[in-house]
């Protein structure tokens, strides 16, 4: 692995570093801001985004520099900023250390962002769960308050932001991002059908863009060392800086790890992560969070920026690595991550709804020994009437564990139902009756 | 009437079939245009998109993904598939996973025969391929009145989105997640809302039912009669429903009459008024111990034809008296003036509408020449700004309410409320939380506050140049008679400023298109028709009045309330309505009628009733009205009645006032007969029978045209058709159903002429702040108001409402039961110089300080507390307020 410069966890590698406001302000932080403020006019700080090729880091990838650009220029009214913090991804756990180590960090990208797009208030919707984080930020805040950094006429530059933390009530639906908007406007929080984006009707129906923490933690930096220094990093012109990848599961050391985007899932497993804990092989391995399909051993060398890992028929999503052993069971694996899905299905498509609860039903039979024939083509059938067909990307996230392990590991399902027939066969138990209509 | 503002056109092409339709439509709706149905649960006409089914997935060309076509709205030159094979399979699976979780209960399911699910699963499904275990939801108890099936419930929202959207009650919510989700109350508590049955008619499946009606039925089973409700002045389109004899449900149809599908707790629980047990079956005569005896119509009627030739030989015509209800139809209304004018030879005639509703027709006739408004619910619901005052318009009026939320919601129209209740939420819709500008007004101060908002036009200049140029005379005097008229005075006589007013006035004066909408705290206040009248110069000073889309409405609390002033059943008006003593309909109506037309002027209600109590009123016939319990005791209607030597009534029910009368008829109620009501709007619509008349009841034409023959004068008419043929040779506008032929305009000879010269009558009293009394020390303003789930007293006997409401409880504001130290559910003695009574509280929000409020429709103990007072102008009996000192019962 060639060497390369942290910028979100440098800060934090110190051992020394506390993420207070005296901590960040010797590392030059809140230079960014100040220096905007002095008079850099909003779109070229768009631009310089957009030369950046920085690109969302909450799962989407999508282009951060021309989201902010997609709000109406002339808008008069409130525009928001939404920070989404909302992380609930399982195997994904890296806005929680950004937030709670470098709070000033990511307030710092929300200010400079709030500047940009012209919006007075920033919102942090912060997972529920995340209490500490939550107070951390309120206590940055505040600081950065009393420092001028925030509130109103910030640096006497005549503009106002004025950001404020937001706790989640636990539903992982409010990440995805019309849903957090519902949720912070305190209506149940269900995706809304787009178009309109949130870009033109938001928050309140007003202009809004909603950026994960990585991603706006980001923007001081890109600010301070120029777009041209961004984009050299990682696989420009597509892939560019670094990302924070969180290695879970089987390995050594698991944890956060600040690499440029398109180091390998080797560098990241074996370099960093120490190789498998025990003398186990992996068998498998989760490369964007849980809702990433499901990749093999012999996937290990590819790039983690999104272009290479959608090559290989997955996606880069959140950055949550979680690598199995050999002798993980992959029904199982695919078991357990749809009933995390069926119990956070918002309910709101009849697919979405009904599937996720008749694929869990499905994979518990064949788990515990009652499947049958016919399941598998079912399970497929069903996972093709989710895909595309909802009103977020949930659904098409929700059967990426199933398909991807009935791609790779078919065997280890249909061992399982052959199990059943025999058991079946000794005990002449009877099959239930296919209802038809 | 409204215009729609104009769209571009763009050309889509469905199933291979080409159309043009707006830009901004629906696909979906496109596709009905041309014939294809695309297959949806989700999806209402009334609702936002909210595209959560994925049943109506359609294929676009150049977009990779299946669309739903209840969101996506067409693009120009756009190529739609609803029926290619894998749309299809979308659909298959849709249905198939919907299944799946559904108890197919169908044998005991109110919705079977007429279920979206199960007419879809015909369509489209051979099957099922789900085994597994289906979710069960607990029984839950929703209401008395709505019942839930959760198991049923296919979350498509509907339910929740039309309480919220079209309702703005938000009184249900979807609780829990995925499979697990419910349609529920606020923290499972009993449904408290404005009992709409929108949720119940909305849902595409049983999930949410009514318990009215709950496993009565199978709906092949039912037959349907297209008719009007007569519960208020709306006049919404409903399909009665019946099973054999008997009510089974009410509903209404998407798209139909001028409710447009909605309905109001009334028309959708209400109907079992009409028929409760306890309706009169047969002809009662009174005996010499004063008891009830049932005897023959021929007998009745006798006794009736009698007593009235002996009184009119004996004391002359005017001796006698008649007074009818506005609920009855137009043709009956007519037949009864004619059997009064005619058949007796009295103008002694008046009705119901006098207990306000005069006031406003009148203001309307004398500014702008029509006794109908200038606009329509379409108007409304196009208007830029909205003005409700004294309305109570979501208790009162519904629908007329749902057209204002529409237009706040769906065109973004701004809001003014003068009203009484103050901007609190609850799951019970209030139109003042609405408001761009709520300006609280106590009852009896509607008046003042309206000049207030005058005197905030003029003072910002904002009298229109047009006005002020070619109407000087006008603009001038006002302007000088608001300017007399201070602040403070305004202050301290409804308690609002000058920023309030000022406000108010420039969003008024702002808008191209404003609708004034005045209801029953205007109509039945003293003074009412002034009040109306500046109304109507507020409009003209800001330069709308007259103009398409503007206007002032008044709102007809009983449902035909403008059909009974148009048939001439208000003692100053004939048929038309033409002044009584114009001479030229006079000599028209002798014509037709082939009788003399009376010109002695004739006694308004309260004077029939004087006149009874000084012994010069001999006799009165009254149908469907009941003074006794519609006046305060202070108006001595019991001795009024006590003293006629003949009371005739004719009746549903045996009121207080029926159980003075010497004869009794049994009237049948508005769904045993056929006939026509005209809504407060002016649309007249037709009423279909769906029950024969119960027992030996007739329909009311029925027994006027009886009871002519027996005295000497028939009036004879084989049928109700008939009746109708007459009005529309006497009255041109009810030519045809339905609206007008032609919009309602303002005639600009009468208007020039009220501008001219009509105004100064008084305008000198219009523009004067009455006197107020100051309120003693701690004292509550009593209010008697409408209920948003009766109707008069005549919906207390519906089975369904009387299980919402089946007493009265007054209401008071937190902060004013704080002060007097009492809590929700504890008793209150209210007092003052006319007696004493107890009742139960409740704290409400939305009821301002100072103020208790108390549903008129169980006032019968409360009435002893007010006094009467009588309009002088229209002699309209006003009374619904009082003063009382509220103290705890311990
Ligand atoms: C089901 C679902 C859950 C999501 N959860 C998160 C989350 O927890 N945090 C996050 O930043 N983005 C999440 N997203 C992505 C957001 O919708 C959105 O794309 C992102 O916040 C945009 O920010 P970015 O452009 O900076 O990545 C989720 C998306 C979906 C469909
Ligand atoms: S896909 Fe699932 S999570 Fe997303 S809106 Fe539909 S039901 Fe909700
Ligand atoms: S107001 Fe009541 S009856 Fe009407 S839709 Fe809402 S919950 Fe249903
Ligand atoms: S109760 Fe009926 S209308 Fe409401 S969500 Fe369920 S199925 Fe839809
Ligand atoms: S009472 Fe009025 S609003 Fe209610 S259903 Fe009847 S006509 Fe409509
Ligand atoms: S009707 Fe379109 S998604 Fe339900």
């Amino acid at each position: 692995m060639k060497p390369f410069e942290k910028i979100l966890t440098k800060n934090m590698s110190n051992p020394q570093y506390t993420g207070s406001l005296q901590d960040y302000e010797a590392t030059g932080g809140y230079q960014a801001l100040k220096k905007v403020l002095a008079g850099v006019p909003q779109n070229d700080i768009i631009e310089m985004v957009k030369k950046s090729g920085l690109r969302g880091r909450g799962g989407a990838g999508f282009p951060t520099g021309v989201k902010w650009s997609f709000l109406p220029k002339d808008y008069q009214g409130p525009k928001y900023l939404c920070c989404n913090a909302d992380e609930s991804e399982p195997g994904t756990f890296k806005d929680r250390q950004l937030m709670e180590r470098d709070p000033h960090q990511m307030l710092e990208g929300m200010a400079i962002t709030c500047y940009t797009i012209g919006a007075e208030i920033g919102y942090i919707y912060i997972r529920g769960e995340f209490r500490f984080g939550a107070k951390v930020l309120e206590r940055a805040i505040e600081e950065a308050k009393q420092a001028g950094h925030l509130g109103v006429n910030v640096h006497g530059s005549g503009v106002t932001i004025n950001l404020y933390v937001h706790a989640g009530a636990g539903a992982y639906i409010c990440g995805e991002e019309t849903a957090l908007l519902e949720s912070l406007e305190g209506k149940r929080g269900k995706p809304r059908v787009k178009p309109p984006f949130p870009a033109t009707h938001g928050l309140y129906q007003k202009p809004t863009v909603v950026n994960n923490v990585e991603t706006l933690a980001n923007i001081p930096h890109i600010v301070s060392r120029g777009p041209e220094w961004f984009a050299a990093i990682g696989a420009p012109p597509k892939s560019t800086g670094t990302r924070v990848f969180c290695l879970s599961g089987h390995v050594k050391n698991p944890g956060n790890y600040e690499l440029p985007v398109n180091a390998t899932f080797r560098d990241l497993i074996e370099e960093l992560g120490g190789g498998m804990r025990s003398d186990k092989p992996m068998k498998a391995f989760i490369p964007g969070g849980a809702s990433a399909p499901f990749l093999t051993p012999k996937h290990i060398d590819v790039a983690m920026d999104f272009e290479s890992v959608a090559m290989a028929g997955s996606m880069s999503g959140s950055g949550g690595v979680t690598v199995m052993e050999e002798g993980t069971s992959m029904v199982w694996a695919a078991l357990r991550l749809m009933e995390f899905f069926y119990h956070e299905s918002c309910g709101k498509c009849t697919p979405c709804r009904e599937g996720s609860s008749w694929i869990v039903q499905i994979l518990q039979r064949i788990q515990n020994k009652q499947g049958r024939q016919g399941d598998l083509d079912t399970l497929s059938e069903i996972c093709k009437n989710i895909g595309g067909r909802t009103v977020c990307a949930f659904g098409d996230a929700e059967i990426a564990p199933v398909q991807s392990t009935l791609q790779y590991w078919r065997h280890e399902y249909e061992a399982l139902i052959q199990e059943a027939e025999a058991l079946r066969a000794t005990r002449k138990e009877k099959e239930i009756p296919v209802l038809s209509l | 009437m409204a215009t729609t503002k104009t769209k571009k056109m763009v050309t889509v092409s469905i199933d291979g079939k080409s159309i043009e339709v707006p830009e901004g439509t629906l696909v979906i709706e496109a596709a009905r245009q041309v014939g294809v149905m695309v297959p949806h649960f989700c999806y209402h006409p009334k609702l936002e998109p909210d595209a959560n089914c994925r049943m109506c997935l359609v294929e676009i060309e150049k977009i990779p993904k299946l669309q739903t076509s209840c969101s996506t709205r067409v693009a120009d030159g756009m190529v739609v598939r609803s029926s290619v094979p894998h749309v299809e399979t979308a659909r298959k699976s849709v249905l198939e996973l919907l299944l799946g979780n559904h108890p197919l209960d169908c044998p005991v399911c109110d919705q079977g025969g007429r279920c979206d699910l199960q007419d879809f699963s015909h369509e489209y499904t051979m099957g099922s391929r789900f085994t597994e275990l289906k979710r069960v939801f607990p029984k839950e108890h929703l209401s008395p009145l709505i019942e839930t099936q959760m198991n049923r419930c296919v979350s498509c929202m509907r339910c929740v989105r039309y309480c919220d959207e079209v309702m703005d009650a938000k009184a249900l919510a979807p609780v829990g997640r995925g499979t697990m989700t419910k349609i529920s109350h606020w923290a499972g508590n009993e449904l408290e809302c404005d009992f709409c049955g929108g949720c119940i008619q909305i849902c595409p499946v049983g999930a949410i039912t009514s318990r009215l009606s709950m496993y009565d039925f199978r709906p092949w089973m039912l037959k349907r009669a297209e008719t009007i409700c007569n519960f208020c002045g709306d006049g919404c389109q409903m399909t009665v429903q019946r099973k054999d004899e008997d009510l089974i449900e009410v509903n209404s149809t998407l798209g139909a009459g001028r409710n447009d599908g909605d309905l109001c707790a009334r028309g959708y629980f209400g109907y079992h008024a009409n028929v409760h047990a306890d309706r009169l079956m047969h002809p009662l005569i009174r005996q010499a111990d004063g008891s009830f005896e049932e005897v023959t119509w021929e007998e009745a009627l006798e006794r009736a034809a009698d007593q009235f030739a002996q009184i009119k030989a004996a004391h002359g015509a005017d001796a006698i008296g008649g007074l009818i209800t506005a609920r009855c139809t137009n043709e009956e209304l007519y037949a009864f003036q004619k059997f009064m004018r005619g058949v007796i030879g009295t103008n002694n005639v008046d009705s119901s509408a006098r207990y306000g509703y005069i006031n406003g027709v009148k203001a309307l006739q004398r500014v702008q020449g029509i006794h109908r408004w200038a606009v329509t619910f379409d108007d409304i619901v196009e208007a830029d700004v909205v003005v409700l005052v004294g309305t109570s318009i979501t208790e009162t009026n519904p629908i007329t309410g749902l057209k204002i939320k529409q237009g706040i919601k769906k065109n973004g129209a701004k809001l003014i409320t003068l009203e009484t209740a103050i901007p609190a939420f609850s799951t019970i819709s209030n139109i003042t939380t609405l408001a761009t500008h709520h300006l609280t007004v106590l009852p009896g101060c509607f008046g003042a506050a309206v000049l207030g908002v005058i005197k905030g036009l003029v003072e910002q200049n904002l009298v229109n140049e047009r006005v002020s140029s070619q109407a000087s005379d006008f603009a001038t005097t006002i302007i000088a008679a608001v300017e007399k008229i201070s602040w403070q005075e305004i202050q301290q006589s409804v308690g609002l400023s000058l920023e309030q007013c000022h406000a108010a006035a420039q969003t008024i004066s702002q808008a191209e298109r404003v609708v004034v909408l005045a209801g029953q705290g205007v109509l039945r206040a003293t003074g009412g028709e002034g009040i109306v009248t500046n109304l109507l110069d507020l409009l003209i000073l800001a330069g709308h009045h007259g103009n398409e889309g503007s206007g002032v409405g008044v709102l007809a609390e009983e449902n035909n309330e403008q059909g009974a002033i148009e048939m001439g059943v208000v003692t100053e008006y004939l048929p038309g309505p033409t002044k009584a003593d114009d001479q030229t309909t006079q000599t028209m109506l002798a014509k037709v009628w082939g009788r003399d037309v009376p010109s002695t002027p004739g006694a308004t209600m309260v004077e029939m009733l004087d006149r009874a109590r000084q012994g010069t009123m001999k006799a009165m016939f009254i149908v469907g009205e009941n003074p006794l319990e519609s006046l305060p005791p202070d108006a001595k209607v019991s001795e009024a009645l006590d003293a006629l030597e003949c009371l005739v009534c004719q009746e549903l029910y045996l009121t207080e006032t029926a159980k003075k009368a010497h004869v009794v008829f049994p009237a049948s109620s508005a769904v045993e007969k056929d006939g026509t009501f005209t809504n407060t709007e002016g649309f007249v619509q037709s009423v279909r029978k769906s029950l024969d008349p119960l027992g030996e009841s007739l329909p009311d034409w029925e027994i006027f045209s009886a009871l002519s023959v027996l005295m000497n004068s028939p009036m004879e008419y084989g049928e109700v058709k008939e009746i109708f043929k007459e009005i529309r040779g006497v009255i041109p506008q009810y030519g045809l159903l339905g609206p007008t032929s032609t919009p309602h305009v303002v005639n600009a000879e009468i208007l020039a002429q009220y501008l001219r010269e009509g105004f100064k009558e008084d305008v000198e009293v219009r523009y004067t702040i009455p006197q107020k009394a100051a309120k003693s020390e701690g004292a509550l303003t009593l209010v008697l108001g409408q209920s948003i789930y009766h109707s008069g007293k005549f919906t207390t006997r519906s089975k369904g409402l009387s299980q919402i409401q089946e007493s009265g409880v007054l209401n008071v504001n937190p902060d004013d039961a704080t002060r007097i130290g009492v809590e929700d559910g504890a008793s209150l003695r209210l007092s003052n110089g006319h007696g004493e009574v107890t009742v139960p509280v409740k704290l409400v929000d939305r009821i301002p300080l100072g103020v208790a409020w108390f549903p008129e429709h169980f006032d019968q103990e409360l009435r002893a507390l007010f006094s009467l007072t009588v309009d002088k102008r229209n002699h309209v009996p006003c009374w619904k307020t009082t003063e009382v000192q509220a103290t705890r019962v311990s």
